[in-house]
């Protein structure tokens, strides 16, 4: 019941949402039907670019659940921008000036890209043990530093004088993760670390812990949750799947190589997507795949229509907002509504 | 000019976008309303003061379009907290990325540009010329010149320090604060109360927004405000709301994003002299929780 709720909920909030965006096209003088038919199409309508939308949503899976189990766990986490970026320059270097076989290779890197983005978590971490300051303004902080940081990288000491843009050398052949027909590995690989981390949320002493802090901190301590200790663990494995999803798009993204602006905006990206799916680890991993579809299909619709990419974001933010204030708009009117019920009852019996 | 008067004037230019949003940010913090929309609300009023200024020849045009976007903003912030009592947290990362997406999408969509909009039909802020203040020798250079919204943002400070401790709406906005039900037992509503707070921290960051696009520089860019918006919110946390605090502390963020506007004319690459602000936030942060815990042993 209460499943069949939230999935009601949510179509019709994303039902909304894209009516809202119909008017919107209509209103910018575009066809609409026109606009989400070539969103369909190059979304979704062809192997070749479901196997696109996959793609996209790799890196938003793994930022996504990273936020979604900070969240859930009562860790405001906001610093994925600034752990993709560290775990995407890693791996990048790693990649032109590692030698080892391909297999080992990937392996070492994809790792090595994690655990950059759980080091660079690790410093709020550790603002946090040593001085106790709030996580949720020093990994913001530590996004614009982590922003600046590897642009210098990029720019002065590991520049590729031949690229356009500050970037640096494209990383070993050997390195290119594969591609099945057109889904690239890192697909796979994001949804196996999705999986895992779900399991462990539900099946592991840590992870019930991690839950019950989401839920009511004070009852986690008192329940004899080891609450600063887990915090900084928590920090710590979100901070490592953003540095995975950095390091994946560096080894199996179009580019191979670090260059300006590769962060985008999947850091805030996989906020949104955890707040739209409630910090539900599956339900981040269908939004991803949904948010890579609109990302894939609003390519599409630019090239097809005269309506621009950047429409999708703004479309994105519309479901953000919609889900969210529909869920919690029914909640309490709902319960109002339920309660004046009981109170009539009460009275005229 | 010496370095020296450079850098303060340097200073005073860059703190007024973060006073301007962290007094806006200091009405919701008030009224206990977790805002953190002010880096959303800066971006839009930024655009909408560029678009206005741009179409109308008249930057008085462009901060009427401004303050009429951190309006709207305002309402949809206040509409989706208040009335449907979404998580606040949610609601001001949900206003953020419309701010950022919708800017984006606008840019591109009217002016036909990716990255960043310059013209030279942009009509920016007059700079003001005072006249006995000019001839003072130190003094003149630095406070002398600026844009209008400098001095419009110092007696603001002042006035708010006013508004909030000194008048009836003060009192009203810090009691449904402190708490809302009991001011609504004496009868203030305490969800217009917060509606107000919300309007007003609309309106003070996009006159943030207009400074960034029209006073700091001539143009419109993707994400312009750059995370003004969170430095500010964390100078309200710091010195928990204090009007005054919050103007001497901007001074401070001014003077360290100035040191670095200043830096980018020696030898150090201009990343790591972008990254000082954030850094200062990070180490006024850490004085911050170090006096804390000085007074939690205290007590």
């Amino acid at each position: 019941m209460k499943l069949l709720k939230r999935v009601t909920v949510s179509i019709a909030a994303i039902t909304i949402s894209f009516l809202i965006g119909f008017l919107f096209i209509k209103w910018q003088g575009n066809s609409p039907v026109q606009a989400f038919k070539a969103l369909y199409s190059y979304g979704i309508g062809s192997w070749f670019s479901f196997a696109s939308t996959l793609n996209a949503a790799t890196p938003l899976i793994l930022t996504g659940i990273s936020a979604a189990i900070a969240f859930g766990s009562g860790v405001v986490n906001l610093g994925q921008h600034g752990q993709f970026l560290m775990g995407a320059i890693v791996a990048a270097l790693l990649g032109a000036y590692l030698n080892l076989p391909g297999w080992l290779g990937i392996t070492v890197i994809v790792l090595c890209g994690g655990i950059a983005g759980a080091l660079w978590a690790g410093i709020a971490a550790l603002l946090k043990k040593l001085y106790s300051m709030d996580e949720f303004i020093s990994t913001l902080m530590l996004n614009f530093v982590s922003e600046y940081l590897t642009l210098y990288l990029a720019t002065y000491p590991f520049l590729d004088p031949k690229a356009y843009v500050p970037a640096t050398k494209v990383i070993q052949r050997s390195y290119f993760m594969h591609s099945f027909g057109m889904l690239n590995m890192s697909f796979l690989v994001a949804v196996v670390i999705a999986f895992l981390s779900y399991w462990f949320m539900r099946n592991l002493k840590i992870g019930y812990e991690f839950r019950m802090m989401g839920y009511n901190a004070v009852f986690a301590k008192t329940g004899g949750c080891a609450v600063e200790k887990n915090t900084h663990l928590v920090l710590l494995y979100t901070g490592f799947l953003s540095g995975l999803a950095g390091a994946l798009l560096i080894l199996g993204g179009t580019q191979h190589r670090f260059m300006k602006g590769i962060g985008a905006n999947f850091g805030w990206d996989g906020v949104m997507l955890a707040i739209i799916a409630d910090n539900g680890i599956l339900e981040t991993l269908f939004y991803a795949v949904f948010f890579g579809f609109l990302k894939t299909g609003g390519i599409g619709m630019e090239f097809e229509t005269s309506v621009p990419s950047e429409f999708i974001l703004v479309l994105q933010a519309v479901i953000v907002m919609i889900v969210v204030g529909s869920r919690s708009a029914i909640d309490y009117f709902g319960d109002r509504i339920r309660a004046r019920f009981t109170v009539r009852k009460v009275v005229t019996d | 000019m010496g370095l020296l008067t450079s850098l303060l004037q340097a200073s005073l230019s860059s703190c007024t976008p973060i006073l301007l949003a962290a007094l806006g940010g200091m009405f919701t913090y008030y009224a206990n309303v977790f805002n953190i929309a002010m880096e959303g609300m800066m971006l839009i009023g930024a655009y909408f003061a560029v678009l206005g200024s741009y179409f109308f020849g008249s930057w008085v045009v462009g901060t009427i379009f401004a303050l009429i976007s951190g309006l709207v903003t305002a309402l949809v912030f206040a509409f989706f907290a208040i009335y449907l009592k979404t998580d606040e947290f949610i609601t001001g990362i949900g206003v953020n990325m419309l701010a950022l997406g919708g800017t984006t999408y606008l840019l591109r969509n009217t002016f036909g540009v990716k990255g960043a909009f310059i013209s030279p039909e942009i009509i920016s802020l007059p700079r003001l010329d005072i006249p006995l203040l000019k001839d003072i020798p130190l003094l003149g250079d630095m406070l002398n010149g600026h844009p209008i919204l400098v001095y419009i943002a110092l007696v603001a400070a002042i006035g708010a320090e006013v508004l909030v401790f000194r008048t009836r709406f003060g009192l009203r906005l810090r009691a449904t604060g402190e708490d809302s039900e009991t001011t609504r037992s004496v009868g203030v509503n305490p969800e217009r109360t917060k509606l107000w707070s919300i309007i007003l921290s609309g309106l003070f960051s996009s006159l943030a927004g207009v400074y960034l696009s029209l006073g700091y520089v001539t143009l419109f860019s993707e994400n312009m405000s750059n995370g003004r918006g969170w430095i500010s919110l964390a100078i309200i946390i710091l010195v928990r709301g204090r009007p005054l605090g919050i103007l001497g502390m901007s001074l401070i963020f001014g003077f360290f994003e100035g040191l670095g506007l200043v830096l980018q004319n020696s030898d150090i690459p201009p990343q790591f002299t972008s990254m000082i602000p954030y850094i200062a936030t990070l180490f006024a942060l850490y004085v911050y929780s170090k006096q804390k815990k000085k007074e939690v042993l205290n007590s």
